[in-house]
């Protein structure tokens, strides 16, 4: 099954990143690709570069910025597929834990129907 | 046997090639490459050169040279001074002199690649490569999975064999049962990913479906006498029977009930029937017999309304018993709800409801849905029909549910 694991940054998590959590987070991608769990795995520019396109009334408008003015921005996500939603959640776990304010794991909806 | 299409012929050789070269190397992992690339070079030369007399032959001498100039090669790139002749005598030191039957190898290899030394995801891609002969490609798109994630997938469960010591040979009695269990386990899982990954002629369809059933078919004529293995393929057979009819043209899910029975392969159907029919009292019956002597009384119901209920309502009990599951109980509750009206349905959802089981909670809603609906519940049916398609991850099955919902207001 294969989910998106949304990993939000911690608080200015961006200037004061250390190379010993560098290496820890690519540590553990290098064992999930290792596993043939991972799938894909992307780091995002900073927030303040995003446009966002709002519709008003379906006509599309480009605004500078996030959508949202929350601390807690998307820094990044991992696409993994496992066997488990505990799988994917004990993965989310093992994260450095000082780099991110939050993970979500969220399942990806299939094309196909399950038999039956 | 010069008519089968190449590719079939390939396939069908890749394992009993294989087996004949594990068998007397203890390499497993570089005999798995060494085969694959043996099949690349026939798919490569065959149709330029034409096809060899003995094709199983050709394949076998082209493995064994890659494997060994595989091992020459990391032989001296370890140990630079062991001689090449050195190396000959030991290569053929080990070579049986009688070959034995390729149906034995082929049943080893679907053993050793279902260890339960390994992940299930291991055990599936590998089953499928080793023994389906498919290209990590294709394994990959069937997946939907990046190729290089599935050839990690595929490395690591060789290089746990290897770790772990995993032996190319057929387990023993005392634990033969638990480890067929485990290989019927695998060929089911390909086969209901064959299922949840295609939708529709607009994806592209690699057919997982049918590469199960063809392994499933090989298992059988190796086991005959094997019930649950007679079981599993008459399971698949009856299932897959239905996959035309479960969409319609615009790629909607059609419920059972509904179906157009004409576009069911009836002689799919026939040959499950058949097979679980001939199986079904000779021995002691199993899961897979059960759950495929029910999808052939749904198979051989001329209309939905011809469904013997009663029949299925008995075999799920006696599935109940086996193999206790929630999934069995739900079904349990439909049949119920057939012969004795919604509320006995109902009473026995409401016992499901309980497990907490997060995988199942969104059949549990579309059942109790369905159910309420039949006893004329509307709003509460409509309430169950949106929290199943909230808790849903297949998308057909979503704007299936959402319909139904929509429909009751």
């Amino acid at each position: 099954m294969k989910y998106l694991v949304m990993l939000y940054d911690a608080p200015n998590i961006r200037e004061n990143i250390s190379p010993e959590l560098i290496e820890q987070m690519q540590a553990l991608i290098g064992e999930l690709e290792a596993s043939g769990e991972l799938v894909s795995v992307e780091a995002l520019a900073d927030p303040a570069q995003t446009q966002t396109v709002r519709f008003d009334q379906q006509v599309p408008a480009v605004t500078d910025g996030p959508y949202a003015e929350v601390k807690e921005q998307m820094g990044g996500f991992i696409l993994l597929d496992v066997e488990s939603t505990q799988r994917a959640v004990d993965i989310a776990s093992r994260w450095p834990g000082s780099v991110v304010s939050a993970i979500e794991v969220r399942p990806l909806m299939n094309p196909g129907a399950d038999p039956q | 046997m010069t008519d089968q299409p190449l590719q079939d012929l390939l396939r069908e050789l890749a394992p009993q090639v294989l087996g004949a070269l594990a068998r007397r190397e203890s390499d497993f992992a570089a005999c798995e490459d060494a085969v694959q690339e043996a099949l690349l070079a026939a798919s490569q030369q065959w149709p330029v050169e034409g096809r060899p007399e003995n094709a199983r032959a050709w394949l076998l001498t082209v493995a064994q040279r890659k494997l060994y100039s595989a091992i020459r090669t990391e032989t001296a790139r370890r140990t630079r001074e062991v001689r090449d002749a050195a190396l000959t005598a030991a290569m053929y030191a080990g070579a049986p002199d009688e070959e034995p039957a390729a149906g034995d190898d082929t049943l080893t290899l679907l053993f050793m690649c279902c260890h339960p030394a390994l992940s299930p995801p291991s055990q599936l891609a590998l089953t499928l490569r080793a023994v389906g002969g498919m290209t990590t490609a294709e394994i990959a798109r069937g997946f939907m999975v990046p190729e290089a994630t599935m050839a990690q997938r595929i490395s690591r469960a060789k290089s746990r064999i290897k770790a772990t010591g995993v032996r190319f040979r057929i387990p023993s009695e005392m634990e033969r049962p638990d480890r067929l269990r485990v290989v019927l386990h695998v060929l089911y899982l390909i086969f209901t990913e064959g299922h949840t990954s295609t939708a529709g002629p607009s994806l592209q369809r690699v057919e997982l479906t049918s590469e199960a059933i063809r392994l499933a078919r090989i298992l059988h004529r190796l086991l005959p006498e094997d019930g649950e293995v007679t079981g599993l393929l008459a399971l698949m057979l009856l299932t897959d029977a239905r996959r035309d009819a479960r969409t319609d043209t615009a790629g909607a899910l059609v419920p059972l009930a509904d179906q157009d029975r004409s576009a069911w392969d009836h002689v799919a159907i026939e040959e499950g029937a058949a097979l679980i029919g001939a199986t079904l009292g000779t021995v002691a019956a199993g899961p897979y017999q059960i759950q495929a002597a029910i999808a052939a009384l749904h198979g051989e119901a001329k209309t939905a309304a011809d469904t013997d209920w009663a029949q299925i309502r008995a075999l799920y009990r006696v599935l109940d018993e086996l193999a206790p599951n929630p999934m069995t109980r739900l079904n349990l509750a439909v049949a119920a709800a057939m012969l004795d009206g919604p509320n006995a349905g109902l009473a026995l959802v409401a016992e499901v409801e309980g497990t907490g089981d997060l995988d199942l909670s969104h059949r549990i809603y579309a059942v109790r849905a369905h159910l309420l609906e039949m006893a004329g519940h509307f709003p509460g049916a409509q309430a169950a029909y949106r929290q199943a398609a909230q808790l849903t991850k297949s998308l057909p099955e979503q704007r299936y549910l959402e319909q139904q919902a929509g429909r009751l207001t």
